[in-house]
């Protein structure tokens, strides 16, 4: 066997690391390890630089391993191992040691982070050392895409991929295309007739002659992985229909917070107290009026319902400041001797043209009050008809500290936006995860916003995060020109991360057989042992912590891996010394 | 001196190491005893990883999964819970504290969960004091 030599890199991270690691001491505690060829420490060891630094030692000093101690391998790990296959080395020779998120900036106290920095590089120089080289191997990407949500976000995505020619199959839930937009009047800030913008585009995912819609519509189970899923559809004549596609766009969208779990607003008890989307209803009818059919003198509009307080959601939900503007508008134009009163927390008008639309609202003659969500919300009550407004909302205005009481007529609540109730189901069946706030999580916040961790699954729209229409859209594209890209290249390398059974050691138990959530290990009876199909094998190493022979071997996590990494991990020279 | 506990923690890809690394990105404080070995998921921690890292002298061993119904892999956390329970079982009659071992799901948005898991499990396995498993095994053999 050739002679083990490793390079090992401690990175700085700039003062990221180097504040509460002493990088130096690192370095000095692990040169001296058995198979230990170059270690070194630098200041960004994945800028071009960093790169080029191992690139030029593997040559110089023939290294057949390499070990980067920085940030969380979920961020850089391909990153070096491309610059491992730059020097010709086999890219699985690599392995990272967390000492970023996992160390320098969870811990305090510089020593003690040292020495877990020590024994966590330890550890990595460990496993290396059994590192194998392993073969990528090339898949053909099904040309076809499953958007999962017929929404503004997956019609603009199923569009732009059609329109380059690929196959689109679209799948919605409800009657009809279009999600909230759809059912929307105007839109801020312009005031756009939303049914003009949203028409054309249904028409055209209709008419598309790549598009083929599925509705009403649920997925219940994709099978496969990027580039060959495949799931069934049960059609409503009875009939099944089984689909291919090699890339999934999640667009499941949003749906209005309940504001009847806030007793001091009497939602669902006042009947003129409505949400922001029942009254985009009465907007569109084209008639703004109570109840009783009358025109409401008196109109108040409440922000932040169930948004921004952290008895319901904590989160922001990023339309409702300008929809509230919207309607103020809205109102002032078609009931142009109405008192408008908008109760706000914060007014957050970011945005293209809309801290301009704030401006030219208040110019109306809007009445804006600021409310303190810390201090209690406010409280709508009945008059019970003793006075001439039908209504009275209490609250303690912020700027005035004074408890005042605005009269209205209609009241109309700026609910939150919720990732829709079906994410959950969505995130089993298309495997991603989801955050605190049961929006789907994206592979990473800034770098990555579109893809998963889920290779060819992207999300795009509001089941990501609160947004408007056109930031839906952009993202929606976004995805789009990731899913064409993979199409155009036609094939992807996949990590060969799988299990295989060494046949002299099976005893032919089968115990592996059972445990396989993807059926992917079938019983020989020939040759009396179990085989793994690796086309089925997603790499999760159940089977192998599980045969009581040791005959498998989960590939890249091998039991002498991960056994020599515990025992790098916990060894008594893992030491800090004072200099 | 005080005591400092070493404990060994097996964390999965999915949810839990995202998790960890969120606390991280999060910048919240947590102890910083617990050392971290990345597997893709919890049904991958084998027996013989727990009974190495206490041969090797650990003090607490702490593993984490994907909250049930959340495994990436369907069902790999359900059957690092039956070895859990089985290997509490064992350590029982090794002479181990079963508190030792600790089994906790960490959702990759539960980064102060994380941070509060390896808190209190540091603290219990403080409270234990050092796990002699390593000088008997090195005694005996
Ligand atoms: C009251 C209100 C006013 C607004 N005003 C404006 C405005 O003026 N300007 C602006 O830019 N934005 C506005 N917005 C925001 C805008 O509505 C959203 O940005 C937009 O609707 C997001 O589109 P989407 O495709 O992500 O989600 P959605 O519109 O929610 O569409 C999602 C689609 O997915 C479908 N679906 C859900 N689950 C499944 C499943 N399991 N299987 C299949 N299909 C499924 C749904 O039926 C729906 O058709 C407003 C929002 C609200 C609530
Ligand atoms: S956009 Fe405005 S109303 Fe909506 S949650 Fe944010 S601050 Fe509150
Ligand atoms: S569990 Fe192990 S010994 Fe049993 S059939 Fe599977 S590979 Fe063979
Ligand atoms: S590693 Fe997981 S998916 Fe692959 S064969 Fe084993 S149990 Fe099945
Ligand atoms: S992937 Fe997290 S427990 Fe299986």
């Amino acid at each position: 066997m050739e002679e083990i030599k490793i390079g090992v890199y401690v990175c700085w991270c700039g003062t990221n690391i180097a504040k509460m690691v002493d990088v130096d001491q690192v370095v000095d505690q692990i040169k001296f390890l058995p198979d230990v060829a170059v270690a070194r420490n630098y200041k960004y060891m994945c800028s071009d630089p960093g790169q080029d630094m191992i690139i030029r030692d593997i040559k110089q000093h023939h290294l057949n391993r390499v070990v980067v101690a920085a940030c969380s391998p979920r961020i850089h790990e391909l990153t070096f191992r491309k610059a491992l296959a730059k020097a010709g080395l086999n890219p699985m020779m690599f392995q990272m040691a967390n000492i970023r998120e996992q160390v320098a900036w969870v811990h305090t106290d510089r020593e003690k982070a040292t020495k877990k920095a020590v024994s966590l590089v330890h550890a990595a120089i460990n496993r290396v050392k059994w590192h194998e080289s392993l073969d990528k191997r090339t898949i053909e990407v099904n040309p076809a895409t499953l958007v999962i949500g017929g929404g503004v976000a997956g019609m603009s995505a199923a569009l732009e991929i059609a329109n380059a020619g690929k196959q689109v199959y679209l799948v919605e839930k409800s009657k009809k295309l279009g999600g909230y937009a759809a059912q929307l009047d105007l839109t801020f800030p312009h005031f756009y007739s939303a049914r003009q913008l949203i028409k054309p585009m249904i028409r055209h995912v209709e008419d598309h002659k790549n598009i083929r819609i599925f509705k009403p519509m649920q997925i219940n189970q994709i099978f496969g992985y990027m580039g060959n899923f495949q799931s069934t559809l049960q059609l409503a004549n009875g009939d099944e229909t089984k689909l291919k596609f090699g890339n999934i766009i999640v667009a499941t969208g949003l749906q209005p917070f309940d504001p009847s779990e806030i007793t001091s607003y009497n939602y669902g008890k006042l009947p003129d107290v409505v949400t922001s989307l029942e009254f985009e209803k009465m907007l569109a009818k084209g008639r703004i009026e109570t109840c009783e059919g009358k025109e409401p003198k008196n109109v108040a509009i409440i922000h932040c319902v169930g948004s921004r307080n952290a008895n319901y959601h904590e989160y922001c939900s990023r339309t409702c400041c300008m929809t509230a503007l919207k309607f103020a508008n809205q109102i002032r134009s078609a009931l142009p001797e109405s008192n408008i009163f908008d109760l706000y927390a914060d007014m957050r008008s970011f945005g293209k043209g809309c801290e301009e639309l704030y401006t030219q609202t208040s110019r109306k003659n809007v009445i804006f009050l600021r409310f303190d969500q810390q201090n209690g919300l406010p409280e709508i009550r009945s008059t019970n008809g003793e006075e001439a407004v039908s209504m009275l909302i209490e609250f303690t205005e912020q700027f005035s500290k004074e408890q005042v009481e605005v009269p209205a007529d209609l009241v109309i609540l700026m609910v939150a936006m919720e990732s829709h109730a079906d994410a959950k189901d969505i995130s089993h069946i298309a495997g991603i995860s989801m955050c605190g706030n049961s929006f789907f999580i994206e592979k990473h916040p800034k770098l990555d916003p579109v893809a998963t961790t889920s290779d060819g699954v992207f999300i795009v729209g509001t089941c990501q995060a609160p947004k408007d229409i056109p930031d839906s859209i952009s993202q929606a594209k976004a995805a789009a020109a990731r899913v064409l890209a993979t199409i155009h290249v036609g094939t992807i390398e996949v990590d060969v991360i799988t299990a295989t059974v060494n046949e002299d050691i099976c005893c032919g138990c089968q115990t592996c057989v059972s445990v396989c959530p993807y059926k992917a290990i079938s019983f020989n009876k020939e040759k009396g042992v179990s085989e793994v199909n690796e086309i089925l094998c997603k790499g999760c190493g159940t089977c192998g912590s599980t045969c009581p022979t040791g005959a498998i071997r989960s590939r890249h996590f091998t039991d002498q891996q991960i056994l020599s990494q515990i025992q790098g991990l916990l060894s008594p020279d893992n030491k800090f010394e004072k200099m | 001196m005080d005591f400092e506990p070493t404990i060994v923690s097996f964390l999965c890809n999915w949810c839990s190491y995202t998790g960890a690394d969120l606390a991280g990105t999060s910048r919240m404080k947590y102890s910083p005893n617990i050392r971290i070995i990345r597997v893709m998921c919890s049904g991958r921690i084998d027996p013989t990883f727990v009974l190495e890292a206490f041969k090797n002298g650990a003090d607490g061993v702490l593993l984490c999964g994907c909250h049930p119904g959340d495994c990436h892999y369907q069902s790999g956390n359900y059957k690092c819970l039956r070895r859990y329970n089985m290997l509490k079982k064992y350590f029982v009659q090794l002479g181990i504290r079963p508190e030792r071992i600790r089994l906790d799901w960490i959702s990759a948005s539960e980064g102060k969960q994380f941070a509060n898991l390896a808190d209190s499990f540091t603290e219990t396995i403080r409270h234990l004091g050092p796990c002699k498993i390593k000088n008997v095994i090195e005694t005996y053999t």
